[in-house]
């Protein structure tokens, strides 16, 4: 039974979410989880929404200072179709500045990690992993552009599942990368996100990109591992991933050993694609209309707009100066252009490798690292901890991470990819996984 | 010399662009949603409508139509544009490779890309108001080759794509906001100078008026013309150099992924009426004067029809008479049988009214005092302002009188007044020595 | 990159950068570009662009007017002039 079914079958008092609202209140004090807590709950499976996916009347602020203050006056169609089906509303999750970041650290209060404050929770949807790993009945709806539901997801010890790109509309969403962004279910049980994406997925008139195609489930029994994916995988997570695949063998999947060269140039074309984007979603905030507004109208257009922008964070802004650089006219071709097709290429290959099976990796190449550790990276360090969580990013695929292993007392995490519309499929493997398999978790908030 | 245009015209939808707000809104944002405001988390969706009249207006300039067409994103910051970004075409336009032939000669038409226009703004001392009504019209914009090389040329081009534009029920005048480049007023120095936002039909002629004066004169001094962009103000009708605008480096044009591509085969359309060609037509086949159809042509849409349906049975001004007070009563969709007695009447001098019209079309017979020759006319205003002689007086204080006389005749006798008046002109000179 | 060239390209996007800021984030960026350049010896040939990475049916609307009853609910907490949006000086 999911957790879905299980919870509203169960007798609850009528103190149920005033007990959950405070303890969650209390417990976040210590995780930034949640940048808003919505305490009028009073009815359904609790959800939260990640904070660059508006829901009416609630700041929705994709965790920037230059957002601070905006309330939409629509919801996505996302939160609409949840609320439709009874789910309540819990609040909006903490994430790295508009989802520019791999730990969750982009941003003025990041979330921390439930299993030890001291490591990072991941990013960029880290509030929201951190909100599906702390309560027993939860889901939280997420966001992921090149990896933001699966690396929080895995070290956060919890399930992410990230959709075949436009299956569920994107109405809604404060943008990162349109031709990159998925709206996606993290929780605790694949069990749960089977139920809530078919509540979620379908076809949205208001959003051009959304398709009505219904997600199939595909069963296949072979495993691919990239050879290129594991050489970047430090030695702990090679170590503990190598257990996993022989239990997966055990379980009856055949393993198989692929080499995809190709892989090694996706983090360049991902982030040329997604900071060229990111950097004409961004044009829009120049301080009025809506979040951080200037006073000083009589300084000028440009100096209005220049003082206002200076509200990014750090991350934002060199996402900005490099995405403008990458489709500036003069290498627009070498760059933007060499990327598009680069993307398809990647997907072509890709393609053809999942023609037979699932591709299998550790979801991140390092285990969790400390907001010690993670201070001391370059942006391009970072960028590139985002090896495995790219390629089925860039091409849409649908993927799903699930904890296998503990490691320091830490969950390590894998990524099971499958091809376009398969999305069933992974979801189903994770519930078969899990079936075997007992997750760990540190608090329980809301049990019945 | 050479002329090109860029030419923006705003399209008859009853909703914008992108979503479905009004597209003809008068009070200052009253007609605004996310999606014109370009609120965050909000997406566009085309307005099928913009694209068959995109792709008809393509087809009148004889353009290649692109099979398939999508949108881009256009960065530039001013308080105008909400997101920032303009969403206009690059590669994959409407329309590509077009021409329009002016008195025997191709003008070239580069492209014709569809897009949204910016938010209306009213300049203030120290801060700018801004009606978002206008974010997110459908645009469509007509670039053409510099093949223009007169003011004649530019005046007939413009007439020509007015009445093609007319026929597929877009009306320029106020609002038409062009571009013009220049170059080569003085052969010897070509550098093009551009002028931005220009509004109207007589600002366009006004600013490449000015704009030779100034080429000419700088060429006279033997100061070379710089590369440069300039504006128009109309009130001076002058053009004056302009704060420098993004360069295409700046802009970094990237597909718009909030959009797809669009399968333009696929749109249907009514074929366009080359207005001025079926004009051509009739004058040869029916006797006219091309010059006096193309003007009647664009008093209403079913001039073509009604011009037909007289098979030259009547003189041009006569037509033109008809029509006139067909659209003067709302009677623009009268039968061709009807239309060919209203003919009659007018040609006979009788009076025209509503009621007239609507006797007319019910096929009643028409009270008309016909064979009234034009000696008989005067003689009988000669008589009526003798009668009353004071008449002559007041009308030397007051000419609204002129119009009484001619009201009282009309009346009187059953004809159209213009004639009436046309007559009483005449007496009032010819034998009281008035003008 | 110029001096000149990164100045050029922080006033097209309107952002500025505090003294210290400047000198790191500009290494950054430099770092970054380099890395995207090893993407230069990818050989695309006979792969077009993908805009998006699936095939998406477009999605039109018909030209029909529906939501202009919630327009005063857009101007809520902006500074507005007989309503008209105030927005700095041009």
């Amino acid at each position: 039974m999911s957790s879905i079914n299980e919870f509203y079958s169960k007798e609850k008092k009528e103190s149920y979410y005033e007990t959950l609202v405070k303890e969650l209140s209390s417990l976040n004090k210590e995780l930034n989880a949640f940048s808003t807590i919505n305490e009028s709950i009073n009815s359904g499976y609790p959800f939260s929404a990640k904070d660059n996916i508006c829901v009416k009347g609630f700041e929705s602020t994709a965790s920037s200072r230059i957002l601070a203050g905006y309330k939409p006056e629509f919801s996505a169609t996302s939160i609409n179709k949840l609320l439709s089906k009874d789910f309540g509303f819990l609040g909006k999750t903490v994430m790295d500045e508009f989802g520019f970041g791999s730990f969750g650290v982009n941003c003025e209060t990041p979330a921390r990690n439930p299993f030890n404050p001291e490591y990072v929770a991941g990013g960029s949807s880290s509030g929201a992993a951190v909100a599906a790993s702390i309560m027993k009945y939860h889901l939280a709806i997420a966001e992921s552009t090149g990896g933001s539901i699966s690396t929080p997801a895995a070290f956060c010890g919890v399930v992410g599942f990230t959709p075949t790109y436009g299956t569920v509309s994107r109405y809604g969403l404060i943008d990162y990368a349109n031709s990159l962004d998925k709206i996606g279910i993290i929780s605790r049980h694949a069990e749960d996100i089977r139920e809530a994406f078919s509540v979620i997925q379908g076809e949205d008139p208001q959003d051009s990109t959304s398709v009505g195609k219904v997600p199939e489930e595909k069963k296949k029994d072979k495993i691919i591992i990239l050879k290129e994916a594991m050489e970047h995988a430090e030695e702990k997570v090679r170590s503990s991933f190598a257990r996993l695949i022989g239990k997966l063998e055990n379980m009856g999947y055949k393993v198989e050993e692929k080499s995809f060269e190709p892989i090694s140039k996706a983090v360049s074309i991902y982030y040329i694609i997604s900071m060229a984007e990111a950097s004409t979603n961004l044009a829009k905030y120049t301080g009025f209309k809506y979040g951080y507004q200037g006073e000083d109208f009589t300084k000028g257009y440009n100096a209005f707009f220049t003082e206002a922008r200076n509200k990014f964070g750090e991350e934002a802004k060199r996402r900005v100066i490099l995405g403008t650089f990458v489709r500036g006219a003069s290498v627009k071709s070498k760059y933007y252009g060499k990327a598009l097709r680069a993307r398809a290429l990647i997907i072509d290959g890709m393609n053809k490798l999942l023609g037979d099976g699932y591709i299998l990796t550790p979801t991140m190449p390092i285990t969790t690292p400390k907001f010690t550790e993670v201070k001391e990276l370059t942006p391009l360090q970072s960028y590139a901890s985002d090896i495995l969580t790219i390629p089925p990013n860039l091409c849409g695929f649908p993927h799903i991470s699930f904890p296998y292993d503990y490691v320091g007392g830490m969950p390590l995490g894998a990524q099971l990819v499958s091809s376009h519309f398969n999305d069933n499929a992974v979801i189903g493997f994770a519930e078969q996984w899990e079936k075997q398999f007992e997750y760990k978790f540190r608090y329980n908030l809301g049990s019945l | 010399m050479k002329i090109g245009l860029e030419i923006h015209v705003s399209l008859p939808t009853k909703s914008k662009l992108f979503c479905s707000c009004s597209n003809s809104a008068t009070e200052p944002n009253s007609a605004i949603c996310e999606v014109c405001m370009g609120l965050p988390g909000s997406k566009p969706v085309l307005n099928k409508g913009a694209l068959a009249i995109a792709k008809r207006v393509a087809e009148a300039l004889n353009m290649k139509i692109n099979e398939r067409t999508s949108f881009v994103r256009k960065v530039y910051f001013y308080p105008d544009l909400p997101k920032s970004y303009q969403i206009t075409q690059l590669d994959e336009p409407i329309g590509t490779n077009g021409h329009l032939d002016i008195n025997g000669k191709q003008i070239h038409i580069r492209r014709i890309q569809l897009e949204e226009d910016p938010a209306k703004l009213v300049r203030g001392d120290d801060y700018t108001l801004i009606d978002f009504n206008r974010s997110g019209k459908p645009l469509v914009e007509i670039i053409t080759e510099p093949d223009i090389a007169s003011e004649d040329e530019l005046r007939s081009f413009i007439a020509e794509l007015r009445s093609i534009l007319y026929y597929c029920d877009i009306e320029i005048n106020e609002e038409m906001k062009t571009d013009l480049n220049i170059s080569g007023i003085d052969s010897e120095n070509g550098e093009r100078v551009e002028v931005k936002n220009i509004t109207g039909i007589a600002g366009l002629t006004g600013a490449l008026r000015y704009e030779i004066t100034r080429q000419s004169e700088l060429a006279r001094k033997g100061t070379l013309v710089e590369r440069e962009t300039r504006s128009y103000n109309e009130a001076e009708m002058r053009t004056v150099a302009m704060r420098k605008k993004e360069s295409d480096e700046e802009y970094g044009l990237i597909y718009d992924a909030d959009l797809t591509e669009y399968d333009l085969s696929k749109v249907k359309i009514e074929k366009p009426i080359i207005a001025s060609r079926v004009a051509h037509e009739y004058a040869s086949k029916y006797g006219f004067d091309p010059k006096i159809l193309l003007e009647l042509i664009m008093l209403s849409k079913e001039s073509l029809l009604l011009i037909d349906a007289s098979k030259g049975k009547y003189p041009a001004q006569t037509i033109t008479a008809g029509i006139e007070y067909l659209k003067k009563y709302d009677k623009i969709n009268i039968s061709r049988d009807s239309f060919n007695s209203l003919l009659n009447l007018v040609e006979k001098k009788g009076m025209v009214n509503k009621e007239t019209i609507e006797k007319i079309e019910k096929g009643e017979k028409v009270e008309s005092y016909s064979g009234i020759s034009d000696e008989e006319l005067e003689r009988t205003i000669e008589r009526m302002i003798n009668e009353k002689s004071i008449l002559l007086n007041e009308y030397e204080k007051n000419k609204k009188v002129f119009n009484f006389i001619v009201g009282r005749v009309a009346k009187e006798k059953n004809l159209d007044p213009r004639y009436v008046s046309e007559k009483l002109n005449k007496v009032l000179s010819e034998r009281f020595g008035l003008v | 990159m110029q001096e000149a060239e990164f100045d050029s390209l922080l006033s097209t996007c309107r952002i500025q950068l505090a003294n210290g800021e400047r000198e790191k984030i500009k290494k950054d960026i430099e770092e970054v570009i380099r890395y995207f350049d090893s993407m230069d010896s990818m050989d695309c040939g006979g792969f077009g662009e993908a805009y998006h990475p699936i095939q998406i049916p477009e999605k039109t609307r018909d030209d029909e007017v529906i939501k202009c009853s919630k327009s005063d609910s857009y101007l809520k907490g902006i500074k507005t002039y007989r309503f008209y949006v105030v927005g700095p000086k041009i």
